[in-house]
């Protein structure tokens, strides 16, 4: 009788049901991928665009500063979404890796000739656009 | 560069970062602290509220990225530098 009710009790609770918190786990990991991705979509989106309005109006090398620097920030937000992805699972706190990104970004323009700071700096920023618009976009 | 101007532009340099490092990270630190409370409450809504957390987080550290590139600036491509 005991082992009976043991056994319903296993085979009806959702929690204690391994393989529907294993989907259901997978569901939760999709979604938050399918945001990140959603993200870098239109990122890549902005950039090409903003890429092809530069390299018009203002240059190549404007142009090439705008990429290197959109390139440095999709870097950028994947690094902060992999800490995010991790935080309650295999860390307990969100790395700072990702702020050595824009460090990098500009020393190497503040070196290098080829490269301007400020297109630099606001391809960097190109991806708060599309984080806007995701936000807005979320039901 | 004179002394005066490296001077007021290093101690400027690490004001930029120090406060404005101070409200992003009370901000990440609460917002952090939330979003696992409520993944540990309610876990099917987990990915709803990592993809949150992750557009706050983005938004949060832009302030201090704001600063660390007023930092940078002012240390490696000073505009006030004659």
């Amino acid at each position: 009788m005991a082992s009976e009710t043991v056994g319903n009790c296993s085979s009806h609770d959702p929690l204690l049901d391994i393989d529907s918190s294993d989907s259901s786990s997978v569901i939760k990991s999709d979604e938050y991928l399918e945001l990140q991705f959603r993200v870098f979509r239109l990122t890549f989106l902005l950039t090409f665009f903003s890429v092809g309005i530069a390299g018009f109006f203002w240059g190549i090398q404007a142009s090439a500063s705008l990429l290197v620097g959109a390139l440095s920030g999709i870097f950028y937000f994947r690094l902060l979404a992999r800490g995010v992805g991790k935080l309650g699972t295999s860390s307990k706190i969100v790395g700072k890796v990702q702020l050595l990104v824009p460090v990098i970004l500009v020393l190497v323009s503040s070196r290098f000739p080829q490269l301007d700071l400020i297109p630099a700096l606001l391809g960097f920023l190109l991806y708060k656009p599309a984080l806007i618009i995701q936000f807005l976009s979320m039901p | 560069m004179d002394s005066i101007t490296t001077a007021a532009s290093v101690v400027a340099a690490g004001l930029a970062v120090g406060l404005g490092a101070i409200g992003p990270g009370i901000g990440q630190g609460s917002a952090a602290q939330g979003a696992v409370e409520g993944i540990a409450r309610q876990p099917e809504a987990e990915g709803k509220i990592r993809g949150t957390l992750l557009l706050s987080f983005a938004f949060m550290e832009s302030l201090t990225i704001y600063g660390l590139v007023v930092a940078l600036v002012l240390l490696f491509a000073n505009p006030f530098a004659g």
